[in-house]
């Protein structure tokens, strides 16, 4: 935004302008404001004889109107002003137009000839219904805006008729235009918001319509210039005579107006624009029934601004809201990847709303998508953004050290995953620099003599807006609060809190590398479920103090954080129980008492070999896990001996001990049901094929290992280990 | 299949069928209905897994825990799963869950019971 050089202290003065009491009107009227009930002139303006052709100075208004003008006037009073038609009146044989309003504890009187005011060629009431048809039809803003600018014109006889929209600091911009063709078009100008100063815009939002016939008019004085018994001003606020200011009038000059008129536009209380119209040709006084009736254009379209502004976002919401809610089924469908739903999908969060980048960091994971700045660059932003309060459209404007990010990171969106883990969704939008014209270079502003003088350039100036992007829309920060507000409560509760604990658990169940012992080989594979939850499955080796090893592999039941706290108990408690050196079936029996005492309910399978690497002597125990496969000479066999219960199912068990041999050459696979579980082969298909792989597959027994989980092809959606051992 | 758990009577007895995949993601029902069932502490309770077309550890877990709890609530508690669905009876035929609780091949008629 550029920065008006204005005198800040002329500009505050010009703020205290008294613009509410003037003190003054002006002169294509004249104004008397009397006593209710009683009537009596209290102040009028100096040319009050002049305009009602007799002096008003101490008489009632019973004395300027006629019984049958006072019957309609007392009728007036007794209803709505705001409601009420301007009276015909003609107290001294002029025909005049008498409007009616309350300040101050007065009844205000305007007094303004019928003559010399421009009428329209149709009597309004008869074009009423056309216009408002016309101007209901459009559905969208553009639409409306230029209905009303073109009827507006249509009906006032101005020059231009432009349709001005405040945006957020109040600068204007003429977003539709009806003009003499011969004028230079403004339409997409901008004006500084101190081109109307908020005094101004107070005013202009309490009252519908202001018209100056004549720019260049003198004021008339009001007398007494203080209201008797009061000692204050006639507030002039809802006159239509009132006087402006003359750094307007100095404005309007300094533009070519010569006469000027304007009506509110006001969205739901708020002062959304104006419809302001310019003459460039003299005086220009439209009638005061054209006027009424260019206001009532100006407040039916006011109606019409929220639904047809509404119509316009609605578009956008919709498709929004529809966006949003298939994310959230997407998560739901996978709610133990949400993030995979998130980023992989048709649908990714990306399309949630128009941005050219998103980053999506669930369970301290970054995933980034389209056009954004590099990780560790969002990892910087977005957090920032969070803190300065979540959505920025000018992030080098308004937060200091991100220069480097303004082409993919001129907006961010940023919300926040709860939990406090540092997880969020983001969006960006690039810089896009806007050309933005101004109605004149508006640092052209004066201050002389320490008044503010308005500017004297309006010819069309273009500035370059750098650093910003599209600002974010409400409904599209909302989409983006709901969609993160989901994601928290819906998914990380019951996912990505677990799998965060439990994968951190499992890391501590899984061996980093195996371990070299002497005389033995070794091999491993274990591939965690592609539903990114951790599974019940561990495995370990346990050196022995006889100097055999023992091998075990075990499967929890169940998943996620119970499966995995599960599953670190029962392995140390197994690795306690093998240093005994009382072998596998006491080492498992020990375990099933210590499951039935301390976790009733769990389940679990294991199966546990201890080797002798020396003699190839071998004892195999399992408590319901699947039967190992022993191969060697090109066959193999599933160890079906050696076998006891699960684990948990019942308060005591013994586990008897296969004894078998492991000669040089042989291998031993043990594995967990995630290799062979699949909904479309029965498990006795998948244990023959684990039994004739391993009687096969040529190598050691990482190759054997990796040739078994190669031909079962497990499902995936239980993680999967496999080990496999031979002596060397 | 669509997973499903049915309430039938089956001579006389509360039968749960339990039709499908009963897995990690299914065995919740399975777990409601047995729950409802035992509120009531009925003598005997009938587990049909004919129809099961699949079986992992969280299911089996649950049949364990089924008859811990029909144990404590007096219900004599019986599997019925037919050699014919090897599948699902080899998984409970690893695990020994008839050490626990009866496994048959088709529901029979428990001591004391009258059929109708």
């Amino acid at each position: 935004m550029p920065q008006p050089t204005i005198d800040e202290e002329a500009l505050a003065r010009c703020a205290e302008e008294p613009i509410a009491v003037p003190g003054a009107i002006q002169p294509h009227g004249a104004l008397l404001a009397v006593t209710e009930p009683g009537l009596a002139v209290v102040v009028a303006s100096a040319n009050a004889a002049e305009v009602l052709g007799t002096d008003p100075t101490g008489a009632t208004l019973a004395d300027l109107l006629t019984p049958a003008e006072l019957d309609r006037l007392r009728a007036a009073l007794a209803a709505d002003l705001a409601e009420a038609e301007p009276l015909r009146v003609a107290p001294g044989g002029t025909e005049l137009e008498l409007v009616l309003s309350r300040s101050g504890g007065l009844l205000v009187t305007e007094w303004e000839p019928v003559a010399g005011a421009g009428q329209a060629a149709a009597a309004w009431h008869r074009r009423l219904p056309t216009v408002l048809q016309r101007l209901s039809a459009p559905t969208t803003l553009e639409g409306l805006t230029a209905v009303l600018a073109r009827e507006v014109r249509a009906l006032t006889g101005f020059d231009r008729v432009m349709v001005y929209r405040f945006d957020t600091e109040w600068n204007g911009e003429v977003v539709a235009e009806d003009r003499r063709p011969d004028l230079e078009p403004f339409l997409g100008l901008h004006y500084p918001a101190a081109d109307i100063p908020a005094q101004a815009r107070a005013l202009y939002a309490a009252s519908w319509m202001r018209l100056i016939p004549d720019a260049t008019y003198t004021p008339v004085p009001l007398e007494p210039p203080l209201v008797p018994g009061t000692g204050r001003p006639l507030d002039l606020s809802g006159a239509m005579l009132r006087s402006v200011s003359p750094v307007h009038l100095e404005y309007l000059a300094n533009m070519g107006v010569t006469a000027s008129m304007s009506v509110s536009l006001i969205d739901r209380g708020r002062l959304w624009g104006l419809v302001a119209c310019h003459g460039y040709s003299g005086a220009h006084r439209p009638s005061a029934a054209d006027r009424t009736a260019a206001e009532f254009l100006g407040r039916t379209a006011s109606l019409l601004l929220h639904t047809t502004v509404g119509a316009a976002e609605r578009d956008g919401m919709v498709a929004v809201a529809q966006r949003e809610a298939e994310l959230v089924a997407a998560i739901g469908r996978t709610p133990r990847t949400p993030a995979a739903a998130l980023v992989d999908g048709d649908l990714t969060v990306l399309d949630l709303l128009p941005a050219a980048g998103a980053a999506v960091r669930l369970d301290g994971r970054l995933h980034l998508l389209g056009s954004t700045p590099p990780a560790e660059r969002v990892a910087a932003v977005v957090p920032a953004v969070l803190r300065a309060g979540g959505a920025t459209d000018r992030l080098t404007l308004a937060l200091p050290g991100f220069d480097d990010v303004a082409d993919d990171a001129s907006g961010v969106l940023a919300v926040e995953v709860g939990g406090g883990r540092g997880d969020f969704l983001a969006w960006f939008r690039p810089e896009t620099p806007r050309e933005v014209s101004w109605g004149g270079d508006p640092r052209t502003s004066k201050v002389t003599d320490g008044r503010l003088s308005p500017r004297r350039s309006f010819a069309r100036w273009t500035e370059t807006v750098r650093g910003t992007a599209r600002p974010w829309r409400e409904h599209e920060v909302g989409a983006a609060r709901a969609l993160a507000g989901h994601l928290g409560a819906a998914v990380l509760a019951r996912a990505g809190e677990d799998d965060r604990l439990s994968a951190a658990l499992q890391r501590t169940l899984l061996l980093e590398e195996l371990p070299a012992v002497p005389g033995v080989a070794l091999g491993a594979r274990y591939r965690p479920s592609e539903a990114d939850v951790v599974g019940g499955d561990w495995y370990d080796l346990v050196p022995l103090p006889s100097g055999r090893l023992a091998v075990v592999l075990g499967d929890a039941a169940g998943h996620g954080l119970t499966a995995a706290s599960v599953t670190a108990q029962l392995r140390h408690a197994l690795r306690a129980a093998l240093l005994r050196d009382e072998g596998p079936g006491a080492a498992l029996a020990e375990l099933n008492r210590l499951v039935a005492a301390l976790l009733p309910g769990e389940m679990a399978t294991a199966v546990v070999v201890q080797l002798d690497p020396v003699t190839g002597e071998l004892a195999l125990a399992s408590a319901g896990h699947l039967p190992a496969v022993h191969g060697g000479d090109g066959t193999a066999r599933l160890v079906t001996d050696g076998r006891g219960p699960a684990l948990g199912l019942l308060d005591v068990a013994d586990y008897p001990q296969a004894e078998l041999r492991l000669d040089a050459g042989d291998r031993l696979l043990l594995y967990s049901d995630g290799l062979v579980e699949r909904r479309d082969r029965p498990l006795p298909e998948g244990l023959e094929t684990v039994r004739a792989v391993v009687a096969g597959a040529p190598g050691g027994p990482q190759e054997v290992v990796d040739a078994v989980v190669d031909a079962l092809d497990p499902a995936g959606a239980d993680d999967v280990t496999v080990v496999g051992l031979a002596r060397v | 299949m669509q997973f499903a758990v049915d309430r039938v009577a089956v001579h006389g007895r509360p039968a749960l069928r339990v039709r499908g995949e009963l897995d990690i993601a299914t065995v919740v029902q399975l777990a409601s209905c047995v729950a409802v069932e035992l509120s009531a502490s009925p003598r005997a309770l009938v587990v049909d897994l004919t129809e099961t077309t699949f079986m992992d550890s969280s299911g089996a877990r649950q049949l364990a825990r089924t008859a811990r709890d029909a144990a404590a609530a007096g219900t004599a508690l019986q599997v019925v799963c037919p050699r014919s669905n090897a599948p699902v009876r080899l998984v409970i035929d690893l695990l020994e869950l008839e050490r626990l609780v009866p496994v048959v091949e088709s529901a029979t008629l428990s001591d004391g019971e009258v059929g109708s």
